[in-house]
């Protein structure tokens, strides 16, 4: 990502790029962030420029601390963005509601990514709907420089409102590419002394204020340029999108040909919605098909357009012909368009992706793969004697998950390892309610999971609860000292800031012995002591705390020694009875592989990390380790 | 069915399990704790061990009789006999620690220094609580395991384990009724070419029982270094030298030894209980009654005998023998009844036993 001044040249650029390119032509003073993918990389990639441009990037340990911090920053009259996903948006919904009524005053904009399909969250949640409860204004870009172009916009709008701005984007935005012609850096402002008399305070009698200031927003959405139309003017058919819905659109007329017969209107100002402009679009058609991801917003508030204006339509979108669930793509956004311009195809139902009428599909069966956890991980290990200390137990225990690489144990790779999945910081206080049960009959151990960095963002008022309540449960701590779903992000246990300056480390630890919690440390490669000691206390009444440390496999691989790990394959017992493929069957790591011709197991090479797990719990003894010769057999570089 | 299924359904989820270890030690996937036997992963082959070694799985109990022991020894009540004695280890050391008269102890010693086994796989409590199996072969170490937890730990696990490294051709085991029809249904092998070297087991040495305890609930007796039942007209188990009621102690049988028709340990060489001859408990305390039962048990037993490492009690006249004997069958069909009826009132069957069920015919009621 360039940070030169170089008004008008144009770059290829990935969507997330090209936020921290909005960001540095809005004159930031401040970025904050608690990593979700789709847009993870924005503060890292601002943590790197930080110090040259002049600004302040920080890792928060939660969202709402995120937000807080950029309201900090304004009320100095300083810019700030705040970058989120779904759910961190959703963490901080408080702060935005509050915050909103008491609004502020340098430039604030919250950009939150959606990741319509889920493909690395648990959920799709729309953001949108936030907008609406917390009344603030809300943008959605339609294209990689439209993104670069509302982040200064939008921090310009807040400022003229003394409100903060939502941008949602997608994860085709984040994640896409395309040129974006750059604009002015501008020059650094000053910051405002905050007056004797200055104030940022959220109280009811800022309500109607606050309503206001989204009527002013209404006004000025109604003239922006972010609001485009495209094709026949004064359709009878009209198409209205928000978001990646256009692009999809306008690829689809173009390869259906229907070029003439109807017309698109894609708005990027998307609350307040301009009533006039969309009205004026919506007098001539008759009948309207809105193309947008996840929920059907446009397409409500549309229809409450319409409603209140006496304009007898017909609005199709999310609600009928584009399916409820799952992200846009172009086979959907052609059979919806077909369907709504009435053309009959032959193959209509079966062209989505992946179908019989999807061409690329044509004559390929693609094995389903499952999420898994990486070769050599520590969560492997963790789950695996996690299920054998349970097994043990007559009535097996009760495992309340949480979010982050671990929640894909749900699945084969974690031994299907847990019955409770919620948000962030649940697993633990689920747990305590669970777990009190057991003073009134309920006779199961109940057992909570969290990672290191969940354990910073949401589970420590979890546990001090626990701790008060005086909760009857194992909770596990799986340490990797990473954020490592979300691409290593540092956080309070990893002692270094966004901006690469070091900091103090916080010990998990003494941080939970401090509230008094009985505290024990373990490794999960040490499969047989680590599987006794969970057992043992799986059966200890009370609050325990097991931290099971072990580095991310792909951060160890950086740093170890990579040890040779092969198969002997006079020992391998294979499939026979006595063993039955229990590497790369049961243990499932991707460095244990089956030799189809040999009928033997085999080790990936390329994948194997070397941790050496899988030769612990081979029931041949087959697997072999072998230390590194010296120090020039130490693998790759960091 | 997959084989691990068919076998934790039948067996494990119908409380028929014993936790002899028959079906561990050979794959990663059964395993035990604490008396109990589960499954850690499932395998998903049809056709496994497992299944077959079980004691509780439904097997022709009498072909598998016929196909080790010879028929005319072959008895209704007792299985095969070849002899019955009244003997107690010569060594009153062996007799301090064992129970009653300590001559499986002394057998098991003989046997290993006579070369009649090279490994024996024994079970060994710390007192009487978390007994675990153990496979030793210094004769010198076999006292160690001598007396009772009267507790079912997996030894066959061992046994499998000790088979599956085929470092020792001739490996003795001890054990209860369900833990020595395993081992002759591991010597029938049922996959001639997976067979966990079953050809190793040298000898097999039978105990009498009569029901094993839960092994949670013996906690709550403490520990203790002896424990012995005494004969049922005292209604007692003693630990050390505490005496504690029989009421006590019987809510821990465990529910699968209520489906257990064996009281001697039919499948075995040799088998070995507390004796109970016509003379009463004075003169039999410190005795055993022991079953000689094939060949090679006969020879061991011979041998202990010539070497003076056994004594052998006469049982009087021979009517005092016949009235004996007569003891003991009453004793061993009375286990068998009970069972048979258990079974029946479980499921309408014989359960496990239906396919020998020709010979379980006459203890229904």
């Amino acid at each position: 990502m360039t940070t030169k001044n170089e008004p008008g040249k144009t770059y290829l650029m990935q969507g997330n790029e090209a936020i921290v390119r909005g960001a540095l032509e809005g004159g930031i003073h401040f970025a904050s962030s608690y990593p979700g993918s789709p847009s993870s990389q924005v503060l890292g990639m601002l943590g790197h420029i930080a110090e040259d441009m002049g600004f302040r990037a920080e890792w928060s340990t939660n969202e709402t601390t995120a937000l807080q911090s950029c309201m900090g920053a304004s009320f100095a009259n300083g810019r700030s963005i705040c970058i989120v996903k779904q759910n961190g948006l959703l963490v901080q919904s408080d702060a935005i509601h509050c915050g909103a009524l008491g609004g502020i005053k340098g430039g604030l904009v919250i950009i939150s990514s959606d990741d319509p399909d889920s493909h690395s969250s648990t959920n799709e949640f729309d953001s949108r709907h936030l907008a609406i409860s917390a009344n603030i204004p809300m943008l959605e870009p339609a294209s990689v420089q439209e993104t670069k172009d509302m982040i200064p916009y939008a921090l310009q709008l807040s400022e003229e409102l003394e409100q903060m701005v939502l941008v949602r984007v997608t994860t085709r935005i984040c994640h896409g590419r395309g040129g974006v012609e750059l604009g002015e850096l501008p020059e650094k402002r000053p910051f405002t002394p905050i007056g004797e008399w200055d104030r940022m305070v959220g109280i009811n009698w800022l309500h109607g204020f606050l309503l206001e200031k989204l009527e002013w927003a209404r006004e000025a959405f109604e003239k922006s340029e972010f609001n485009h139309y495209n094709g026949l003017d004064k359709a009878k058919k009209l198409i209205i999108t928000g978001g990646t819905g256009m692009k999809y659109t306008l690829d689809a007329i173009e390869d259906i040909g229907i070029e003439g017969e109807v017309g698109v209107l894609s708005l990027g100002t998307l609350w307040p919605l301009p009533e006039k402009l969309i009205l004026e679009r919506l007098k001539d058609a008759e009948k309207v098909l809105v193309v947008e991801e996840v929920d059907p917003f446009l397409e409500e508030h549309i229809a409450a357009i319409a409603g209140k204006n006496k304009v007898n339509i017909e609005i199709y979108g999310r609600n009928d012909i584009i399916p409820q669930v799952g992200e846009l793509n172009p086979e959907v956004v052609t059979k919806a368009l077909k369907e709504f311009v009435g053309i009959q195809d032959a193959k209509a139902s079966d062209a989505v992706c992946g179908g019989e009428g999807c061409p690329a599909a044509e004559g390929l069966t693609i094995p389903e793969r499952e999420l898994t956890f990486c070769a050599g991980c520590p969560h492997r290990a963790s789950f695996f004697i996690l299920k054998q200390a349970l097994r043990r137990e007559g009535n097996h225990g009760v495992v309340m998950g949480d979010i982050g690489c671990y929640t894909m144990a749900g699945q084969r790779a974690g031994q299907y390892g847990y019955h409770f999945m919620s948000c962030m910081g649940s697993g633990i206080s689920a747990a305590e309610g669970l777990g009190q049960l057991t003073n009134y009959g309920f006779n199961q151990p109940v057992v909570s999971l969290c990672g290191d960095s969940t354990f910073f963002h949401t589970v420590v008022p979890g546990l001090i609860n626990a701790k008060m309540n005086d909760a009857n449960i194992l909770h596990i701590v799986l340490d990797n000292s990473a954020t490592a779903m979300t691409g290593f992000q540092p956080h309070p246990g990893t002692g270094e800031t966004a901006m690469g300056h070091e900091t103090e480390k916080i010990s998990i630890k003494a941080l939970c012995e401090s509230l008094g919690c009985r505290v024990w440390t373990a490794d999960p490669f040490d499969v047989e002591e680590t599987t006794q000691l969970i057992t043992d206390l799986i059966r200890t009444k009370g609050l325990k705390v097991l931290i099971l440390q072990q580095p991310c496999a792909t951060l160890a691989a950086k740093t170890r020694a990579k040890k040779k790990v092969w198969v002997d394959t006079d020992k391998c017992r294979g499939e026979n009875c006595g063993c039955d493929r229990y590497c790369s069957r049961v243990w499932g790591c991707p460095g244990n592989i089956w030799d189809f011709e040999k009928n033997c197991a085999a080790i990936d090479e390329v994948v194997c990390v070397g941790c050496g797990v899988c030769a612990k719990i081979c029931p041949a003894g087959a697997i072999q380790v072998e230390e590194p010769e010296d120090a020039e057999g130490k693998g790759g570089s960091k | 069915m997959l084989s691990i299924l068919e076998l934790e359904r039948k067996v494990v989820k119908t409380n028929l399990c014993t936790n002899c270890g028959a079906c561990q030690g050979m794959c990663p996937y059964w395993k035990s704790y604490e008396g109990r036997t589960f499954v850690d992963y499932e395998c998903d082959r049809a056709e496994g061990r497992c299944k077959y070694f079980c004691p509780r799985m439904p097997a022709d109990l009498d072909s598998l009789m016929k196909k080790f022991f010879e028929e005319k020894d072959i008895t209704s009540e007792l299985g095969p006999v070849k002899g019955l004695y009244l003997t107690r280890a010569a060594d009153p050391q062996i007799r301090a620690k064992a129970q009653h008269g300590g001559t499986m102890t002394a057998l098991v010693e003989l046997a290993l220094a006579e070369g009649f086994i090279d490994a024996a796989v024994l079970s060994k409590a710390e007192g009487t609580l978390d007994p675990e199996g153990q496979l030793i072969t210094d004769p010198a170490d076999v006292r160690a395991c001598s007396g009772s937890s009267f507790q079912i730990p997996p030894t066959m696990a061992v046994l499998n384990e000790a088979l599956k490294e085929n470092e020792y051709k001739k490996i003795g085991v001890v054990g209860t009724p369900c833990k020595t029809l395993s081992a002759y249904k591991m010597m029938a092998k049922p996959f001639e070419d997976n067979d966990n070297n079953a050809d190793n087991i040298g000898m097999v040495f039978g105990l009498f029982c009569g029901w094993g305890l839960d092994w949670k609930g013996m906690e709550a007796f403490g520990d203790a270094g002896h424990a012995d039942i005494l004969p049922s007209k005292f209604h007692r188990m003693d630990l050390d030298d505490r005496q504690v009621d029989l009421d006590d102690v019987l809510p821990l049988v465990r529910e699968n030894c209520n489906y257990c028709y064996d009281m001697t340990a039919e499948f075995a060489d040799l088998s070995v209980g507390g004796a109970r001859s016509s003379e009463g408990w004075d003169t039999d305390k410190g005795w055993n009654q022991l079953i000689v039962r094939s060949e090679k048990g006969q020879k061991l037993v011979e041998l202990a005998r010539e070497k003076g490492i056994l004594e052998f009690r006469e049982f009087g006249d021979d009517s005092a023998k016949a009235a004996a004997m007569d003891k003991l069958k009453k004793a061993s069909a009375s286990k068998k009844s009970k069972a048979v009826q258990a079974l029946i009132e479980k499921d309408g069957t014989l359960g496990y036993l239906e396919p020998s069920k020709e010979i379980f015919a006459e203890y229904i009621k």
